[in-house]
């Protein structure tokens, strides 16, 4: 056995070092994306007001906001609180449930469909995505004030910016959410199916009903959970289209902030995000499952 | 009336692509007939799937009409026709189980759920696939797919049944044994077939008639003995088998349908004429399979190779042995002609004829006229 040793140790030496700067490079990584957020929530759970050390586990802040406290001040209502969540699961469902209907209609049409300027349709779909919020924000208070004000001239009556507007607003940037991860299931899907279902005697209805709908249900559940996290975390266009008594959970933490950044807003925070998460995590296995099951 | 199952009549179907117009399938009239196992056979591209979906209603011509039972078929969605298919990825509804999968053209009828499972017991019985009814189509072998999507269009008791390449997703042997199940099982139930493969064994071994399409045209329709003993075009002689195509020029025709070729060097050879070859024609190839050529080594000097008597109607030509090659049964030999014509010759290993012709030597190679076809060059 005449096997260099000494240039074997050293290349088992080098790939270990590999490994280890493979492991690193996602952790660093991930540090960066994660550590605001983590101290966000050890700071929830921080027996000291104080932000500049963390001196003991607590979960007394999550109880103060349940209690009707806030720190020194007594503006803090829970009821207001949960009045705001309450508005933030009501905008959240209606806006979910009209965009994920009208998603996965503009989804079937682009993929099955052939129409002109389908391509351009199919680009708009994703300005939505692209386009800066402050943007879409502006643009829609603009339009629901120029559409208000026509109104008001055609029919004498006056509407005022509600409910109706936020979830509007809430709907043109949803059904692209939803669109676009439907479409993706659609892609996915063999159109020979169809034909399979159409052959077999099933008008174009049925073979919807029965083949196309329960293959990319999957998908259509993912995107309205997308869309139902979108909207309840959505901040910017819902405070430029929000009205008298409509104020949203996010609204809300932001109307805390002007006072004081407070442990209990941390609370909040992280019971915020909690909830994205999971429906997140919910919305990415529907869709992992959906693609096993092709 | 319905002496017919499927009639295309004068069938034209053109596809846009990219701003122009394709013709997928060309001119096509065939009239297939009830209990016919007929083949679409072709090169991919050459339009038989396009074909098939026409009849299917996937597709509607561009012009012509398709008959199904002597009734026109245009207006007439797919749902609504008495046609069935077996898609060649099979197409099974990935949610629905087994069962639900052939079922689901009879829920589709209205047949009640009782009835409607018996009988697709009773096809998946007849497909030689029971007890998976409860499995989803993923958990099966790429065979037994392709059983439940026979099945699943069997169970409708369809006019046709049409075949998009069925066994194209198989492994050899699974291919060979199931063309055998196939073609057992049409003559079982006694339903039309139309099938499209690519595979000219697989249309010989297993059709009926087979119909040799290439670039949308339908060149041949014919017995599998008649596409591969009497190839009318120089692409179905070529397609189907392995042919030897001989350059030469049309002397003249004879009054019994053969007509006198002359080859490179000068000789003048018979060989039946193709009805597709045009009257105009002069330059022609005269094609003749490899296992229909004899050869004969050259005797001594003294002329006792025996067999080379010129007969009326046998060619015999002087030939030269460039190559053999053993293949276990055969053995091929490649063959020089006067006049750098190229020759290949079958001859199959019997217990006479073990000693091989060598390279180099000088033999006569001969055919009966009957077995060669003169054809577009």
């Amino acid at each position: 056995m005449l096997i260099n040793e000494g240039a074997m140790g050293r290349n088992r030496r080098i790939r270990r070092l590999g490994q280890a700067g493979l492991w690193l490079n996602p952790m660093v990584a991930y540090f960066f994306l994660w550590a605001p957020i983590l101290v966000l929530v050890l700071f929830s759970f921080n027996s000291s007001r104080s932000v500049a050390s963390f001196s003991g586990f607590t979960l007394k802040w999550y109880s103060n906001i349940l209690n009707n406290v806030m720190g020194a001040e007594s503006a803090f209502s829970t009821a207001i609180m949960l009045n705001a969540f309450r508005n933030s699961l009501f905008v959240g469902t209606v806006a979910t449930a009209i965009s994920t209907v009208l998603g996965t209609m503009i989804a079937l049409a682009m993929a099955r469909g052939k129409f002109p300027g389908k391509r351009l349709i199919d680009g708009l779909l994703f300005l939505p995505v692209v386009i800066p919020e402050i943007t879409q924000a502006i643009s829609l208070a603009i339009f629901f004030k120029v559409a208000f004000d026509w109104f008001a001239l055609l029919s004498g009556e006056r509407v005022f910016p509600g409910f109706h507007t936020i979830i509007a607003a809430h709907v043109t940037f949803n059904i692209s959410y939803v669109a676009i991860v439907a479409r993706a299931r659609l892609a996915d899907m063999n159109p020979r199916l169809e034909e399979a279902a159409n052959d077999l005697g099933a008008n174009p209805w049925r073979a919807f009903w029965r083949v196309t709908f329960p293959l990319i249900l999957p998908g259509v559940i993912s995107g309205a959970l997308l869309a139902f996290t979108l909207s309840l975390d959505d901040f910017v266009i819902t405070f430029f289209t929000s009205g008298v008594g409509t104020t949203t959970l996010p609204v809300f933490v932001y109307g805390l902030l002007k006072l004081t950044v407070t442990p209990e807003v941390n609370a909040i925070s992280t019971i915020m995000m909690l909830i994205s998460t999971l429906l997140i995590g919910i919305s990415l296995a529907m869709q992992g499952r959906a693609a096993s099951r092709v | 009336m319905a002496t017919f199952d499927v009639e295309l009549i004068d069938i034209v179907k053109e596809f846009e692509s990219g701003g122009a117009r394709v013709r997928a399938v060309d001119r096509v009239s065939v009239a297939i007939e009830d209990g016919e196992f007929f083949a679409l056979l072709g090169p991919s591209g050459c339009g038989k799937t396009t074909t098939l979906r026409l009849i299917a209603g996937f597709e509607q011509p561009t012009s012509g009409q398709v008959l199904i039972r002597g009734r026109a078929m245009e207006g007439i969605p797919a749902y609504h026709r008495p046609v069935n298919t077996v898609f060649q990825d099979y197409a099974l509804f990935p949610h629905l189980s087994v069962e639900q999968n052939v079922m689901f053209g009879l829920e589709m009828e209205g047949v009640d759920k009782k009835a409607a499972r018996k009988r697709a017991g009773e096809a998946l019985e007849k497909v030689r696939l029971p007890g998976v009814g409860e499995r989803k189509p993923h958990q099966l072998s790429g065979g037994q797919q392709q059983r439940v999507a026979l099945a699943r269009a069997l169970v409708k008791q369809p006019a046709v049944l049409l075949l998009d390449e069925p066994l194209g997703a198989l492994d050899l042997k699974l291919r060979k044994s199931m063309q055998y199940e196939l073609k057992a099982l049409q003559r079982d139930v006694g339903i039309t077939f139309i099938y499209v493969t690519h595979d000219q064994e697989e249309a010989i071994t297993m059709a009926d008639r087979i119909a040799v399409m290439s670039e949308g045209v339908m060149l041949q329709v014919g017995t599998p003995k008649e596409i591969y003993e009497r190839p009318q075009t120089h692409f179905v002689a070529d397609f189907i088998g392995e042919t030897n195509f001989i350059p030469g020029a049309l002397l003249g025709r004879d009054a019994d349908g053969y007509g006198r070729v002359k080859l490179a060097d000068g000789t003048v050879i018979r060989a039946r004429l193709s009805h597709a070859l045009g009257n105009a024609a002069s330059a022609v190839s005269v094609a003749i399979r490899p296992e229909r050529i004899g050869i004969t080594p050259l005797g001594p000097p003294d002329g006792s190779g025996g067999r080379h008597t010129p007969l009326d109607d046998v060619t015999v030509l002087d030939a030269v042995v460039t190559g053999s090659q053993y293949i276990g049964t055969d053995t091929r030999y490649t063959l020089a002609l006067g006049g750098e014509a190229e020759l290949v010759a079958r001859l199959q290993n019997t217990a006479e004829r073990n000693a091989a012709l060598q390279s180099g030597q000088r033999v006569k190679v001969y055919w009966k006229d009957s077995s060669a076809t003169a054809l577009d060059h």
